[in-house]
């Protein structure tokens, strides 16, 4: 009956030592969802230090479109001063059609596009706006590894033990998903 | 299909070994040989998997090293055993020129120690060293401002920190990664890849270097690359050592020990180019593929990196920076032998149409 001794440790053993592993796997995929999470917030705090900059900067050149101006500083003031992530969530969605609407139009003023200055913001402004979509990207990814995780077998199990619950995705609001609509006149 | 010599690929026409089961060009199953069974699915699955091609990496990088101090300390033996006979210092007692030769373990224990200290060069250096024999210099956010974000961007959507930034002075079109792992990484591409790609395209080149951060091929390559480097160095030695004996051979005792040793010195100057051949063969071409579909992933924009890839097979400009040691670590091989169908065996890519067809599959509508 040696080899059914040692079957009998072999799970003993066995069982607390996946449990273990399944465990730390869970909390590195929670770990990771936050981290994404802050990720995001750096992004965003980046676009909003780079809007007023760029909005003093074309001012000048844009004088006929100071409603698109005006429009892209309160949308970021609003973004920026949102207490609930709700609020955050749709100011951030306004403040991302605005700008894509502002980098439609000034698409029509050649010299803009010239100065120094202006394509250095530009290429940092679309730069950060990609790395926020990007960083919702790989959000969306960590919490879809941390749900399948949660769900699947075994690691279910531990999941439920030891509290580990789903993450919501990141849903890209309405009022991005529209292309912003260029009036040409 | 009636089973005869031939075996080519039903999707890329490549010549394959006769029992293969996956295409050595382009992956694809072949199923005469393989049959669609549940493993052979499930090995195929893996390859898309990023977790398993780390994982895959890491063992492969450790089976490298393994083979590497085993073959050393073969050769060891063997120059220490053949020194000895040439020089006549032999056990009094001698049967037949097969005795232990205690020359011959001390040079096995050399060369494996040296073959140690060499790997722990390769992993910790290794980067280092790639980067010198490429010629690149390091640029900072502010000299190449677009580059930069275009990498942070990757980096942002890969989930690692952003790699450092390489460029190499050269017309030509190319790009590289190299690293021992995700943390400490660096990207380089060419000046010439840096002017002629568009800000989407260079996405695209980037997010396939990305990939191969992140399925931990860097490290692999590395490895090969310095590893490479070394055979071609020990194998010059024993040819500079077989010219001195041929000089020297007066002061030999037997007439065949001298013979003997030379046919042995002489196989291993021929295995050992041999040996490194075999070694870069054993860079998957299946990595490129994945890389790409990794880049894509990343950028869910096939068509930047469709249009760059274009871009890199109209370049005709020649890069002179590459070697046998780091050829495949671009993302299209410096030396261009890619495009006929000579490359079958020794390419260390896949062909760039093949590239670009299965590219253009993912990108679904």
């Amino acid at each position: 009956m040696a080899v059914f001794g040692w079957v009998i440790v072999a799970i003993i053993v066995g069982i607390p030592l996946l449990g273990v592993a399944l465990y730390n796997k869970l909390v590195g995929l929670r770990n990771q969802v936050k981290n994404a999470w802050r990720q995001i917030d750096v992004q965003l705090k980046r676009r909003h230090d780079l809007i007023p900059n760029l909005v003093e900067v074309v001012k000048d050149y844009m004088s006929y479109e100071q409603e698109t101006l005006e429009k892209v500083i309160q949308a970021r003031n609003q973004a920026v001063s949102a207490s609930t992530p709700e609020a955050a969530i749709a100011a951030e969605g306004i403040l991302g059609g605005a700008m894509g609407k502002l980098f439609a139009l000034m698409e029509n003023y050649p010299d803009l596009k010239a100065n120094e200055n202006v394509s250095r913001l530009m290429e940092e402004l679309s730069a950060t706006e990609n790395k926020i979509s990007f960083s919702r990207q790989f959000y969306n990814d960590s919490v879809m590894s941390l749900n399948n995780a949660v769900e699947s077998f075994p690691s279910n199990f531990v999941a439920g033990m030891f509290g580990f619950s789903h993450a919501t995705y990141f849903e890209v609001p309405e009022t991005e998903t529209v292309t912003p609509k260029v009036d040409l006149r | 299909m009636k089973h005869s010599l031939d075996n080519h690929c039903p999707e890329c026409n490549a010549a394959n070994r006769l029992h293969a089961r996956f295409c050595t060009q382009c992956g694809a199953l072949l199923k005469k040989n393989g049959q669609d069974s549940p493993r052979v699915r499930h090995k195929l699955l893996r390859r898309t998997d990023f977790m398993a091609a780390a994982r895959a990496n890491r063992t492969a990088t450790r089976r490298l090293i393994t083979l590497l101090m085993m073959i050393l300390a073969i050769l060891g033996y063997l120059l220490g055993w053949s020194l000895q006979l040439l020089m006549g210092v032999l056990p009094d007692n001698l049967q037949s020129i097969w005795f232990l030769s205690h020359w011959g373990v001390w040079g096995a224990l050399g060369l494996f120690v040296f073959g140690a200290v060499w790997s722990w060069v390769a992993f910790s250096q290794g980067d280092r060293i790639v980067l010198r024999l490429t010629g690149a210099r390091e640029v900072s956010a502010d000299d190449e401002p677009v580059f930069h974000n275009v990498v942070e961007e990757m980096a942002i959507a890969a989930g690692i920190s952003r790699p450092r930034l390489f460029v190499i002075e050269t017309g030509a079109l190319n790009a590289f990664a190299t690293g021992m792992n995700p943390a400490r990484s660096a990207i380089g591409v060419t000046r010439g890849l840096l002017e002629s790609l568009n800000r989407e395209e260079l996405q695209g080149v980037v997010g396939h270097e990305m990939g191969h951060i992140v399925n931990w091929d860097i490290r692999y390559a590395t490895a090969v690359g310095v590893i490479v480097g070394l055979i071609a160095l020990v194998s010059d030695g024993a040819l500079r050592s077989l010219y001195f004996s041929g000089k020297s051979r007066n002061s030999g005792k037997g007439g065949s020990g001298v013979a003997f040793l030379m046919l042995a010195l002489i196989a291993f100057a021929a295995l050992a180019p041999l040996f490194a051949f075999l070694v870069q063969m054993a860079v998957s071409r299946q990595r490129e593929f994945l890389a790409d579909a990794t880049s894509v992933r990343l950028t869910r924009h096939p068509e930047g990196l469709i249009a760059a890839l274009q871009k890199l097979a109209a370049s005709t400009e020649s890069f002179k920076g590459a070697n046998r040691a780091t050829q495949h670590m671009f993302i299209v091989n410096p030396f261009r032998n890619f495009t006929e169908r000579t490359s079958r065996m020794t390419a260390t890519h896949p062909p760039l149409a093949l590239r670009i067809n299965r590219l253009s599959n993912l990108g679904g509508d």
